[in-house]
């Protein structure tokens, strides 16, 4: 573990302190965007961006992961902010980190398995429609110079990668925000700059306990906040795991992922930061500039605040024309253009889950009630095909007067009713066999059934035998241990 | 894979050492009849040399980066398994002009302890150079893998210092009564491998000479079951000063011991005895878990 310590943090020095210092330059602006979503100073997320980095780089379980303030978590404060103010989003931040590492410690993160790709693809498309609703406050009832300086930030952001040698060396965005920022400073335009949007860091975050009564009435403001916050931030943090493992070919620890959030989120909240998450469009960019270890992620953090804490004089003249410019980018770069395409080709199942997760999303603005529903509606659409997987064959013997039925496939409270309707009970007849060795009930619905169905036969007045029981009720137990051993599961499945 | 009989495993990766690791290998496999498998293990760098930083998020990213690297570590991959199939054949060739004829050639992707990890079942003992294809011409110091490799299985593992080959004659163990170091000395006594053909030399260093002499005892006993024979000795003072004196002194080729008996963490504050006897004595080691 040691060794692969040392690996993770200097196993990619040069491309690590690039990546990072790209990746800090991405972060200011959207740090920024993030806290006024939330409603806060742009100094809560630009300080809970540095010490959410600087932590998960030693406490993360995903080497070259970014973590930041997010939009995820940002959208979750709102009326908490709102009604309660600051310290009451500072407490909810260290709550919600707790939270999380209590989650660790319960594996919570095994969950993820229920996240199919419909869901996630549809909780990316949300996020990037409420990181763009969250830009329209900013071009609405504005002059057309705003309008003028965020096209002219987004043609830079887009065009200047093509510029021949340096459209590879400066980021774009960053062009972006120093050419409309010299533009409205040397034309005296009179747009909204960043300044006005509430104070900019001037000194290095201090340690602060949250200014608020410990008392169970503030636990009751605060814990519905925390709960969200923690869900939204554990789903989008391991659902980023799992991109960069792709990305990497390379394994993380999901587990002390969830851990090192929450670890992260207390210090935030310590400090006077809000609380965040891991970051998909971030961490790709990281990997994307040659990014791999955890040097990458402190660097991001540390130069973050280097860059904020020296240059908040220029940084509070910068337009937020220019920084609605870098989240329109964000958001574009967020969405799945693909799924649109997909919807046509893709089973009318998997789209359903995905526009149901976007929608409930940006109704609720709550991404855990968006996940939530795409995995219930997807569960449900499972069980239905898993019904289809059942039938009954019957003969008829003339010479005994019997009639056998044979159940085949699997029986549970989805496919019960179904089960019954394959039964005659208006035939008269002496015996009736129904033989399930070949079903299989998958729970107590299933075996009411089956019960159901001998009484009204024996009703009828004939005599029911059943077959095979022993094996078919095998996968009642809930023996989750039989997962392990492939012969156990032959066993119970074999014949199928 | 647990019904076939375990075998030497030879790990390559054409630096300087592998010749005389193979070499060593082919003299072992010989001794104990075994048969002798030759490993090579592809390791990527996860590195990328192309990387972008005009810092956008496009529209899919991440499928195209995906695709970018996954062709960059294709082809990685595709010299990494050539290079290793010429290092492989090499060994091949060396094993067969020796007159062996159990041999095996395997390549697998992995640093080197996961693969030894995963390869463990069918391992009877590893042979590994002290350091790899990153440190060659680097004298003094191991491989960075070393430890790691060590480490990860519970094999005996021989590993080749010297940078040509002698045929082993003289095995120096040194005997503390650790509990590594009894499985070491059972291991001396059932006399696989190389330890029946040689000249076995038990050394004792303690803090006073009776103490060692117990040791040295103890292990004698042990030993005459085993029918090895031995020559004793037993020492005070530093330990490491007076094995290596013992060492030069008595031309011994091999030093045998128990390794790695503490855990990690007390590695890192104390310093392991084992990682500062690789050190410090120039000799091949034999190295018992």
């Amino acid at each position: 573990m040691l060794l692969s310590a040392k690996h993770d943090w200097l196993g990619n020095i040069r491309g690590d302190i690039l990546a990072g210092i790209v990746v800090a330059l991405a972060l200011v602006p959207e740090a920024i965007a993030f806290s006024i979503i939330a409603g806060v100073d742009p100094k809560v997320g630009l300080y809970a961006s540095f010490a959410i980095a600087v932590m998960i780089a030693v406490v993360g379980g995903r080497a070259g992961m970014i973590s930041a303030a997010t939009a995820a978590t940002a959208l979750l404060m709102v009326t908490l902010v709102k009604d309660h103010g600051l310290q009451y989003l500072l407490a909810a931040t260290v709550v919600a980190g707790i939270l999380q590492i209590v989650a660790g410690y319960l594996n919570l993160h095994k969950f993820m398995s229920f996240i199919s790709k419909s869901v996630m693809t549809g909780f990316l498309n949300a996020l990037a429609i409420l990181i763009f609703m969250a830009q329209l406050p900013e071009l609405t009832n504005v002059t057309w110079h705003v309008y003028a300086l965020t096209a002219m930030g987004l043609g830079i952001i887009y065009l200047f990668p093509y510029v021949p040698k340096i459209g590879q060396l400066l980021p774009s965005p960053l062009v972006n925000i120093i050419v409309v920022t010299l533009v409205v400073y040397y034309m005296g335009i009179d747009v909204r700059t960043i300044g006005d949007m509430g104070e900019l860091p001037d000194t290095l975050p201090i340690f602060l306990w949250p200014d608020v009564p410990l008392n169970l009435e503030t636990l009751s403001i605060v814990l519905p906040y925390s709960i969200s916050i923690a869900i939204v931030g554990l789903l989008e943090s391991l659902m980023t795991a799992n991109v960069i493992d792709e990305l990497t070919d390379t394994e993380s620890d999901k587990k002390r992922e969830c851990k090192g959030q929450g670890i992260a989120n207390i210090g935030s909240g310590l400090i006077g930061g809000m609380a965040g998450c891991a970051m998909i469009g971030q961490s790709i960019i990281n990997v994307k500039s040659g990014g791999r270890g955890r040097l990458s992620t402190l660097v991001a953090g540390t130069f973050l605040l280097i860059l904020v804490v020296f240059l908040n004089d220029i940084l509070s003249i910068v337009p937020m024309a220019a920084l609605v410019a870098v989240m329109i980018m964000v958001s574009i770069g967020t969405f799945n253009w693909n799924s649109l395409k997909e919807l046509k080709t893709n089973p009318t199942s998997a789209s359903a889950v995905m526009v149901a997760t976007v929608i409930v999303v940006v109704w609720t603005h709550n991404l855990a009630f968006g996940v939530f529903t795409g995995i219930l509606i997807g569960s449900l659409f499972m069980a239905q095909r898993l019904s289809q997987f059942m039938y009954v064959e019957s003969a008829y013997d003339d010479g005994t007067d019997t009639r056998t039925y044979q159940v085949v496939g699997q029986v549970f409270f989805n496919s019960s009713d179904k089960f019954i309707g394959f039964f005659d009970f208006k035939e008269a007849v002496d015996k009736i066999v129904i033989d399930v060795h070949r079903a299989h009930f998958w729970d107590i619905t299933g075996v009411a059934a089956l019960d159901k169905v001998v009484i009204k036969l024996r009703r009828e007045g004939a005599d029911v035998s059943i077959i095979g029981l022993n094996e078919a009720s095998e996968t009642l137990l809930d023996k989750f241990a039989v997962h392990d051993k492939p012969e156990e599961i032959e066993k119970i499945m074999g014949g199928h | 894979m647990t019904t076939s009989t375990k075998c030497l495993l030879a790990c390559i990766d054409g630096s300087d050492l592998s010749n005389v690791v193979i070499e060593h290998a082919i003299w072992l496999a010989k001794n104990s009849q075994s048969p002798v498998k030759f490993l090579h293990t592809i390791e990527h760098s996860h590195r990328t040399e192309n990387a972008h930083h005009e810092g956008t998020i496009t529209p899919n990213m991440k499928e195209h980066l995906l695709d970018e690297l996954s062709d960059e570590e294709r082809s990685e991959s595709k010299q990494l398994i050539a290079e290793g199939k010429v290092i492989l054949n090499n060994a091949q060739k060396m094993a067969e002009q020796a007159g062996l004829t159990d041999i095996i050639a395997k390549q697998r992707h992995g640093t080197l302890p996961e693969t030894l990890a995963d390869l463990e079942d069918e391992i009877a003992m590893v042979v590994l150079g002290s350091k790899g294809e990153d440190h060659d011409g680097n004298r003094k110091g191991l491989g960075s893998q070393l430890e790691g490799a060590i480490r990860a299985i519970h094999s005996p593992v021989f590993i080749v210092k010297s940078t040509a080959f002698s045929e082993p004659k003289k095995l120096m163990f040194a005997y503390n009564g650790s509990p590594t170091s009894k499985i070491a000395l059972e291991f001396i006594k059932r006399g696989t491998f190389c330890t029946q053909s040689l000249e076995v030399h038990v050394v004792s260093v303690q803090k006073n000479l009776a103490d060692a002499e117990q040791l040295i005892e103890e292990a004698k006993a042990v030993l005459a079951e085993g029918n090895i024979n031995i020559t004793t000795k037993a020492l005070t003072g530093d330990t490491i000063d007076e094995l290596t004196a013992y060492q030069q002194q008595n031309n011994i080729d091999t030093t045998a011991m128990g390794a790695f008996s503490h855990g990690k963490v007390h590695g890192l504050i104390f310093g392991s005895f084992t990682t500062r006897m690789l050190l410090e004595c120039s000799t091949n080691f034999l190295l018992i878990r």
